[in-house]
């Protein structure tokens, strides 16, 4: 409400169904909204001191007597920076407009919250981010040199390229990989190389369970190992930072957690970086992998 | 619930009309529909009104009516409460849309921002990127654009800080500024701050002039921290070498090997970063020198080469 009254003030004219979608509200709610308004406004309430609120016969919706709303609420911090935030890092993204009106509207905001140059989103770059938007953009099929870094080993495979977003602080490429049979997430900077197959990409039909936007980056198979893992309070970030099943807080700040693992390299990686922050619950061949690749490690030293 | 939103409009608008703070007994005189009589439900039903109002930003302030500090009263300073005119265009408008919707951050409040900016204008971005958002990150902000010094606990350990920005890298935010005890620039991953950050009084410091926020942190998380630079070598396989100097660069080769293998330098500051990723590296990679930490992590090493019973 305190968002809209001004808009409308400054905006006569505007009409039901236009501010419902400007403000993301259904129409009736909206309505509802507005038929509060005339009872409100300053004691004692009398005729000269209510907010007068009609809808024309052509739908425009019109306010009188709203001084006190003439005029925007200001933002809260976190809604400054909400907006600075996703402004800055969509300018951060490689091929961004850097003089636009995003740019320009970004200034104008950080000049009237005191925060010029005070917010900074680096999303990170990656080799063949460009080629693959490009191939995203022309519907072109790639082949792909991949290293999986859960798996440590060097893939050549076919995808069908769908999408790349950012999150957790790297690039990921969405798409069919044709060697699985299925829709896989990679990360862009593991990709050695990309050439294009001259193929044209396919529709897919979404297995059941797939996601549009907001995908979780690594959705676990029914197949892959689940372990179960105590974390000392130093490593609790950890269950914070993976997609853990299920988490346990214990006393001292230690966290149970419970994680689906799809390679071996990525637990030995995890367990041997964490070393004494983390235990190996179960499942005993999860501990014995990871003393194993301990054990692999250490003979480099000893040998 | 709709009589609890007409009486925060009208509470709003009373507020703002007002020359001098108003008690909370002048409050229940004139607003409709009208709070409780009786004097502990009334404050009750005020309280709620006025934290709901504060979430959304609305600056309720709390002074004396009198000069002897006597009761309290309540007003809005309009100055307070207005969004300054941005003179935002309908394109830069729908840019700032565009980001919005392409650029996701959990909580909605860039959203609820850009409502208070005249709402949606152009078309919705599919998603593109997604930020993390951590609790303390909005005090952080706040901090930085009034010049309130943030105080706080982090690893254990009181600092005081004179914010001069926040900085988005490595997939985490960092606060960056000057520490006040030890007189020196430091960042920190805001998510690492624990409990909530104590803010200061505005205006409490001047930043330097055109410094800039993105600087305070290294492109090399080895980098980070206040112990004083290691020199390390690594010896890598051939498997892994390629990657390892696309990551690093061909200025860290110290030496080439027949086999393929390359030996790399390295300055470590933060030992914990340097072993995650000499581990991360598994069984194709080795600490050469110097021999304290090629001792460390055989130690590090063998106690992981045990299966606990």
């Amino acid at each position: 409400m305190l968002a809209l009254v001004p808009w409308i003030l400054a905006n006569p004219g505007s009409t039901l169904p236009e501010l419902a979608q400007r403000f993301e509200i259904d129409e009736r709610e909206l309505e509802g909204d507005l038929e509060l308004l005339p009872m409100c406004g300053l004691p004692p309430y009398t005729a000269d001191r209510l907010i007068d609120v009609w809808v024309g016969d052509d739908g425009a919706v019109s306010i009188r007597l709203a001084e006190y709303f003439e005029r925007p609420l200001r933002l809260t911090p976190a809604e400054g920076l909400g907006l600075l935030a996703a402004g800055r890092a969509l300018l951060a993204v490689p091929g961004s407009d850097g003089g636009g009106p995003l740019a320009t509207a970004l200034e104008k905001l950080e000049r009237v919250l005191g925060a010029s140059g005070s917010v900074a989103v680096d999303v990170g770059g990656a080799d063949h981010l460009a080629e693959l938007r490009d191939a995203i953009e022309a519907g072109g099929q790639v082949e792909l040199d991949y290293y999986s870094f859960a798996r440590d080993e060097m893939t050549t495979r076919v995808v069908d390229p769908e999408r790349v977003f950012n999150a957790l602080g790297a690039w990921y490429l969405a798409g069919y990989c044709f060697r699985a049979a299925a829709d896989r997430v990679f990360r862009v900077d593991r990709v050695r190389a990309v050439r294009s197959t001259g193929q044209p990409i396919e529709a897919h039909p979404n297995p059941p369970g797939t996601q549009g936007d907001g995908d979780p980056v690594y959705r676990a198979g029914p197949d892959d190992l689940r372990v179960r893992l105590r974390l000392e309070s130093d490593a609790a970030w950890v269950a914070d930072s993976l997609p853990v099943e299920s988490r346990k807080d214990r006393a001292g700040g230690r966290v149970d957690v419970v994680l689906a693992v799809s390679g071996d390299a990525f637990l030995e990686r995890l367990v041997l970086g964490l070393g004494p922050s983390a235990t190996v619950l179960g499942p005993p061949e999860a501990s014995t992998l990871v003393a194993a690749a301990a054990a692999r490690v250490l003979a480099r030293y000893t040998a | 619930m709709t009589d609890r939103l007409e009486r925060m409009l009208n509470l709003t608008a009373t507020l703002l009309d007002t020359r001098r703070p108003l008690t909370l007994d002048e409050l229940a005189e004139r607003l409709e529909p009208a709070y409780p009589d009786e004097k502990v439900a009334r404050r009750r039903a005020f309280e709620r009104d006025k934290e709901t109002l504060r979430e959304l930003g609305v600056p309720i302030s709390v002074e004396s009516v009198d000069d002897l500090g006597g009761e309290s009263g309540y007003r809005i300073h309009p100055d307070d409460y207005y969004l300054p005119d941005l003179g935002l265009g309908d394109e830069e408008r729908a840019a700032l849309h565009v980001a919005v919707t392409a650029v996701r951050l959990e909580g909605g409040a860039a959203q609820a921002g850009l409502r208070k900016l005249g709402g949606i204008e152009g078309a919705a971005a599919p998603a593109l990127a997604q930020l993390e958002v951590t609790p303390a990150l909005a005090d952080c902000f706040d901090a930085v654009s009034k010049r309130r010094t943030l105080e706080f606990m982090y690893r254990g350990e009181a600092r005081v800080l004179e914010p001069y920005g926040v900085v988005h890298r490595f997939g985490h935010w960092y606060v960056v500024g000057r520490d006040r005890a030890r007189d020196a620039p430091r960042s920190f991953r805001v998510d690492r701050i624990e409990g909530a950050p104590k803010v200061g009084a505005v205006r409490a410091f001047e930043p330097p002039p055109g410094v800039d926020p993105a600087a305070f942190l290294r492109d090399d998380p080895m980098a980070y921290g206040d112990a004083a630079p290691i020199d390390a070598q690594v010896l890598v396989d051939a498997s892994r070498a390629a990657w390892v100097l696309d990551d690093l660069g061909t200025d860290a080769v110290v030496e080439r090997r027949d086999d393929g293998a390359v030996v790399v330098g390295l300055q470590v500051v933060n030992r914990e970063a340097f072993r995650t990723w000499v581990l991360g590296l598994l069984e194709h990679a080795e600490v050469l020198s110097p021999p304290a930490m090629r001792d460390d992590m055989v130690a590090w090493l063998r106690s992981l080469a045990v299966v606990p019973t």
